[in-house]
């Protein structure tokens, strides 16, 4: 049984549009730059690790212990610390978003004239009788 | 520029939070203007916060060296956003990735915002300025902007730590010891950051002038709607 897809008016999707092909040509340009670096560290065999940590030891020497983080946790718990904040996080902005974002009525139609106000009370007279 | 957990003494971190709470409170008060001036502002700032985010925490091999630095985003924050608003900004993004992605720390995110949130962000809002006021082209302005908010913040960084750590050597050596930790790798990134931040601000000055008031010149808008209306 074939189920018919009611028609409608909405516009086709244009899934290569010229925004699409500059991210994703911008995308595959990166990507190229990190995997050719990464191939020619590794025939180097440099190490890649990051400059932030590096310095970081340095300071360590200097001051004579180890640093730690002031939290930390084990393995793959702060990944999941992280999806679990981001999941919930993204649960309130979405359903505070248009409180957040949302423009008010009366700014979006700007403030209303006295003559408006006066127009309503009119009208609401000529209901009531 | 991710200072850990455990480098720095309790006083210096004490002081780079104090240095950091004044920024902000004037930076909370620019974003409050600003979203009563423009309401696409909010949503705009909200976006330009998760661009330092990701900016920031997206660490880039550098082949030259051998290792890999991350750029800051913070230039380009300020120019778009505004200074303060950026060391605001900057605050909320290291919190996070100290707390989630154990890039820098709890007691260190005072430290952190000092050098990349308020040291680099406004060294590059300062230059790009600067650059503006000498009617230098966009492209150009934000381009020294994103290399010297990138260098500056890395200058900083080493700096706070040389301030620490400097012991009995010269202050300046182990300034510049903890520099030619970062200097080398972060150079070919600053220059990355320069040809980003033109191309980003290049790029919304042409499709959404709208959400950038006061950047362009009155003879710059007129050549932008000639080109539009062409």
């Amino acid at each position: 049984m074939r189920t018919e897809i009611p028609k409608t008016d909405n516009p086709p999707v244009k899934w290569f549009d010229g925004f699409t092909r500059v991210v994703l040509l911008a995308m595959f340009i990166c990507l190229t730059f990190i995997f050719i670096s990464a191939k020619y560290m590794t025939y180097h065999k440099m190490e890649a690790v990051g400059t932030d940590d590096t310095v970081n030891s340095m300071a360590s020497k200097v001051t004579g212990s180890p640093a730690h983080p002031f939290i930390d946790l084990p393995g793959d718990a702060q990944v999941g610390a992280f999806s679990i904040a981001n999941l919930c996080v993204g649960l309130i902005v979405g359903h505070l978003w248009t409180t957040l974002f949302g423009r008010d009525a009366e700014k979006q139609q700007g403030p209303r004239r006295k003559d408006e106000d006066d127009e309503d009370v009119v009208h609401e007279e000529v209901i009531a009788k | 520029m991710h200072i850990q957990d455990g480098i720095l003494s309790a006083q210096a971190c004490a002081a780079y939070y104090g240095v950091t709470a004044a920024m902000v409170v004037p930076g909370i008060m620019e974003i409050k203007r600003r979203v009563e001036q423009n309401p696409y502002y909010k949503p705009f700032l909200a976006m330009v916060g998760v661009a330092v985010f990701v900016i920031s925490a997206m660490h880039l091999p550098v082949p030259v060296t051998g290792s890999c630095s991350h750029p800051c985003g913070t230039a380009l924050a300020a120019i778009i956003v505004g200074p303060f608003a950026t060391v605001v900004i900057s605050t909320i993004v290291l919190f996070f990735q100290a707390i989630f992605l154990g890039h820098g720390g709890i007691t260190t995110i005072g430290a952190n915002t000092v050098s990349m949130g308020i040291a680099g962000t406004f060294a590059g809002f300062f230059a790009w300025k600067l650059f503006r006021k000498f009617r230098f082209p966009i492209w150009a302005a934000a381009a020294v902007a994103g290399f010297i908010g990138d260098i500056v913040t890395y200058l900083v960084s080493a700096l706070q730590l040389a301030l620490s750590l400097h012991g009995n050597l010269p202050l300046l050596k182990q300034w510049m010891i903890f520099f030619m930790g970062y200097g080398p790798t972060q150079v070919p990134l600053a220059i990355m950051e320069a040809v980003f931040t033109a191309v980003v601000l290049k790029a919304m000055i042409e499709k959404r002038p709208d959400l950038l008031p006061g950047i362009l010149t009155k003879k710059e808008k007129v050549k932008e709607e000639v080109g539009h209306a062409n």
